[in-house]
Formats: C-alpha cells, structure tokens, sequence
C-alpha cells in the first residue's frame, strides 16, 4: 500500500475492558493517581491511547510496509474531547494523516503521521491522536 | 492542588524498567515486535540491548500530571520520544506549568514536561493541556 496521505485503513471496535488498563498500569508500576482503580467507570490514564493505538497495530505496520528493524516511534499526541472511562466500547478510525521524507546526516528518513479518531456510538468524537513513525534508509 | 504558572508538580520516579515489565507490556499490547524482547533482533537495529516500548516514556509524563491534577483534568497530552529506553532504566519526569489561560470553566494550564533517565539523558519531551476548573 502507498503510504498516501489520506489513506483509511480498516476501521475496528475497542472495548475498554478493566483488564487490559489494570495490565497496562501493571507493566507501567506506575498508577495514574494515587489508589487508582481499573474498574468499570473509571477515567483512563492519559497515556492510554498509545497502548490502544498500539493494540493489535501490527496490520497497520504490514499495509505501511514497515521494515520494523529501520523504524522507531517518534512521539504522540492525544486530544481529549471527553471523558473515556473503563466499559467505553470505541470505534477506532486510522488514517495516514501526513507523510514527509528527509535526507539527513543519517541517510533518507521517512516520517509517517497516523491520525485515530476515537469515537462513541452516536458518532461522536471523544478523542484524537496523532503519532509519528520513522523509518530509516 | 492549585496550580499556577512556575509551579513544578510533585516528581514521578518510575520503578526500574526491566525486562519483565518490557515483556509484559508487549504481551498486553499484542506487539509482535522482537525488538522489545530479543537482543539479538535489537542488535540487528543498531541497539546495544532491548527497548522500552515508547508507551512507557508517554504515559509516564501523563501519569507525572494527572498524579498531580487527577485523570480527569488531562485534556491533551504530547509527548516527543527522544532516546531509547533501556532495561534497568530509572525515569523521572519533571513537570512545570508555563502558562494558563481563561476558558469558561476555570483556566487551561500548560505544562511542560520532561522525562529524563538516571544519567540525565531526556528520552521525552513534551506539554499537557490541564483544565483547573474555577473555585465556586
């Protein structure tokens, strides 16, 4: 697939289960707030985006024809539009929201923009992140 | 905790990153990507061992602010990884509130943040949008 500004991938469904925020504050030894609780309700970190955005991503890497071993992440940013709370269930919505390529002290590096909306049943937006990926050569 | 603009927000100092908790992440996250979990595929990128996902150093600095000003409050987070994260490494995050500005439900603070390894190295960078809601 060309990594083509623009281009929608596959849209998919994530349910906000309490087991995977308390696994991810688990890994993180970090909790978000003092005595937070992962349970039905709760608000999710900040931070817990990526980890969606992350989830199950390897498709997406497959479809932008990633060389895993030449790319790195470069760095996100989530817009909360209103509150996610653990029980959510979203839609999720990839799209390649930018594309640029440099040639640099180290070689061609190409940067990739992928822009996910989230949002709920009735179509509205509760959030939105942008993370970029480099790759190199 | 009131905040105002100069305030720094308490310091997070994550327990050490290692292996397991690397391992654990990528198992949770479904990531199939060797290089959190094989030396020699790490080797192969040009790493001397093993890294930290970026969702680590990210949702560090989130959690360095919303410890402070609860998960609630966070309206927007950014984050830049800017060096590789080792096992064993120890981050910290320092959080400082650079500007506020009036919205109808109080103030939007700005915080800028930086997550920093034990040998002083920042591997991120970046702000958080923060809502203090007025005092009724």
């Amino acid at each position: 697939m060309a990594r083509e500004v623009g281009t929608r991938f596959a849209e998919s469904e994530f349910y906000i289960d309490p087991a995977r925020v308390e696994e991810y504050v688990t890994a993180l030894g970090v909790a978000p707030e003092q005595d937070y609780r992962a349970e039905v309700g709760s608000v999710v970190p900040p931070g817990f985006f990526m980890y969606v955005t992350s989830y199950g991503a390897e498709p997406i890497h497959d479809a932008l024809d990633f060389d895993m071993l030449r790319t790195v992440f470069g760095g996100s940013e989530v817009e909360h539009r209103s509150p996610v709370r653990v029980g959510d269930r979203l839609t999720v919505r990839p799209w390649i929201s930018g594309v640029t390529e440099k040639d640099g002290k180290s070689g061609h590096l190409t940067f990739v923009e992928l822009t996910t909306e989230y949002s709920r049943e009735d179509g509205t937006i509760v959030a939105l992140e942008r993370s970029n990926t480099v790759q190199r050569g | 905790m009131r905040l105002s603009v100069g305030d720094t927000l308490p310091e997070v100092e994550t327990p050490p990153i290692d292996r397991l908790r690397i391992a654990y992440m990528a198992v949770s996250m479904r990531d199939p990507n060797l290089v959190h979990v094989e030396d020699e595929v790490a080797a192969r990128s040009g790493l001397r061992s093993v890294i930290a996902h970026g969702t680590f150093v990210v949702s560090y600095a989130g959690a360095a602010v919303s410890r402070a000003v609860g998960v609630d409050a966070v309206r927007v987070l950014k984050v830049d990884v800017t060096a590789p994260v080792f096992p064993g490494d120890v981050l910290r995050t320092r959080a400082v509130v650079t500007r506020s500005e009036p919205v109808e439900e109080g103030e939007m603070l700005t915080v800028d943040l930086s997550v920093t390894r034990h040998d002083g190295t920042e591997v991120g960078r970046g702000s958080a949008s923060v809502l203090q809601q007025a005092v009724t």
